[in-house]
């Protein structure tokens, strides 16, 4: 089907300060539009998490949202350093966060489980030049 | 009834300072007087308790409706015993009331006690749903209904203390004077502000309150002044120092003491931690005590003392309070109540089927929206008459005004 809108949200390397603006504009798009809290709540899980993600793990990326008829999309990608093993990354607890991001509260590990667990499609790919993650959400 | 609060116009001066302070965007400046959404009014008091001309005034009952009953109940708010100076004895308070004409006090504070323990049980029995948010605060389970409604399902359903008290005073006193009948008997509610006066007013639950008549703190407290200065210390009853502990912000959550709790008071703050639930970034949390004004309910806008040293009286009462003193045999009861549904409430709204939206008319809304956003100056100046730019443009895309309304781009224009 048909994309209806596409939105496109540039996430910087190390950004605490704006942690969180880009998930929670998404969110606002997502209420706006008059989803179910069901289908706002994955979608926010899914791009915080990948929000926090880019700016804690990556040099840097971005997250764009696609509004169908049938689905939401996120496509979200970093431009490096990729991850080593993703069968371990997926794993629940495992962090490579370094000591202060986990002071800061972040770094349990369970980032890329819960995009997976709010995702009804889930691919992701990686190599050093960077992670490309789609996650997809049926509305029916 | 959708609001408890009135404006007077010809005080109004139209100077924004309600409009910028509104939660919940619903003030717009309209041919220079303030006008209200009342479907989109929490019935927080922020507007209240900012304008400079007292513009804004109370839908309150007062004292000259006891007359309409046989049989007068009060229940004093929790933060009535922080209104009077340091030391003045709940006993004195007490009397004052009597000496108004009430002829039973039933202390909120109990009634807070045993929402606690349900509070409490309800959280550990189920888990389905993390953060719990209390229900006590009835603006900010407003707030959620209307900007927060996936949050509907945290809401704790329980009845508010004060109904509770209304319950057991009404029990109470039919059981003790056999020749009334429950029509004979007025329930008054002293309130700290409009939010719970809507409550009663306008119960977002059930049909009718438990209480009959709701009095603001302000109305009464002259009266209750004056009462005090007359009458002897003979002691009515003590307050429950948990339930105390509700008057202020903290309260709550100190008297469940769950493992992982947040205790968050002041609309914005309030906003922020809702906005982290939203995220799903506080599932590990147990209980969110989630209350609209600045350190609890001691900030309400019909409470006379300034908030931070009504919570320093309350302080001191919870220190001082001889713990010997203080007697009710309905805590004991706790069980027996509970297992009859005593506490249960229902969020009416909970459990609304939200419809399939219309994805393609919502998008090319927020297009609109946008559109017009991006002409506007940004500056937030509230001269148009709405709060922000971004509400300008969302009124200007609902037809509700037109961006002649912008001064700054009608001052850039005549340059």
């Amino acid at each position: 089907m048909k994309k209806i809108k596409n939105y496109v949200y540039k996430i910087q390397k190390n950004d605490f300060t704006n942690a969180g603006k880009v998930s929670s504009e998404i969110k606002k798009t997502l209420k706006k539009i008059g989803f179910n809290k069901l289908i706002i709540r994955e979608t926010a899980v899914i791009s915080y998490e990948s929000e926090m993600n880019i700016i804690i793990h990556s040099d840097g990326g971005l997250i764009e949202l696609g509004i169908y008829e049938d689905k939401i999309t996120l496509f979200i990608k970093d431009f490096g350093p990729g991850i080593e093993d993703i069968e371990l990354a997926m794993t629940e607890g495992y962090s490579t966060a370094t000591s202060k991001v986990r002071e800061l509260g972040f770094g349990a590990g369970m980032g890329l489980p819960n995009i997976k667990k709010c995702s009804d499609k889930f691919i992701i790919k990686s190599n050093n030049k960077g992670t490309i993650i789609e996650s997809t959400i049926f509305l029916e | 009834m959708k609001r408890t609060f009135y404006l007077e116009k010809e005080k109004c001066m139209g100077c924004t300072n309600c409009m910028r302070k509104c939660p919940t965007e619903a003030i717009r400046i309209v041919e220079g007087k303030a006008k209200i959404d009342d479907d989109k009014c929490i019935n927080c008091g922020e507007c209240i308790r900012v304008c400079p001309y007292n513009a804004y005034t109370a839908i309150s009952d007062n004292i000259e409706d006891l007359k309409k009953f046989k049989y007068n109940i009060a229940i004093p708010s929790t933060t009535v015993y922080g209104q009077f100076s340091l030391g003045t004895k709940i006993c004195k308070i007490h009397n004052a009331l009597i000496g108004l004409g009430f002829d039973y006090i039933y202390d909120e504070s109990w009634a807070a006690e045993l929402v606690t323990k349900a509070i409490k049980d309800k959280v550990l029995e189920d888990k389905s749903v993390k953060p719990k948010i209390s229900s006590n605060c009835p603006a900010i389970v407003r707030l959620i209904r209307i900007k927060y409604k996936s949050l509907l399902e945290n809401i704790i359903e329980l009845e508010a203390p004060m109904e509770i008290a209304a319950k057991l005073s009404l029990e109470k006193v039919l059981r003790s004077n056999k020749d009334l009948k429950k029509k004979d008997i007025g329930i008054f509610y002293i309130s700290p502000c409009p939010a719970k006066i809507l409550s009663v007013k306008e119960p977002m639950d059930k049909k009718d309150s438990y209480i009959n008549r709701v009095i603001s703190l302000k109305e009464i407290y002259g009266d209750m002044i004056r009462e005090l200065k007359m009458h002897n210390e003979l002691c009515f009853s003590n307050p429950s120092l948990t339930g105390l502990k509700w008057a202020i912000s903290g309260g709550q959550t100190e008297a469940c003491d769950f493992e992982n709790s947040i205790s968050v008071s002041g609309l914005e703050n309030v906003i922020d931690i809702l906005e982290e639930i939203e995220l799903g970034k506080l599932d590990h949390i147990d209980f969110i005590e989630a209350l609209s004004c600045n350190g609890g309910c001691v900030g309400g806008t019909y409470n006379f003392e300034n908030p931070f040293v009504a919570n320093s009286n309350i302080k001191h009462i919870l220190k001082k309070t001889d713990k010997g003193l203080i007697l009710n045999k309905d805590i004991d009861k706790y069980n027996q109540f509970k297992s009859k549904g005593f506490f249960d409430s229902k969020i009416i709204d909970k459990h609304e089927k939200v419809g399939k939206p219309n994805i393609k008319e919502a998008v090319k809304m927020i297009d609109e929206i946008e559109k017009f956003y991006e002409k506007l100056p940004k500056l937030d100046c509230g001269s148009c008459g709405a709060p922000t730019c971004r509400a300008l443009a969302e009124d200007i895309a609902n037809g509700l005004d037109t961006i002649d309304s912008c001064v700054i781009l009608k001052l850039e224009e005549n340059k």
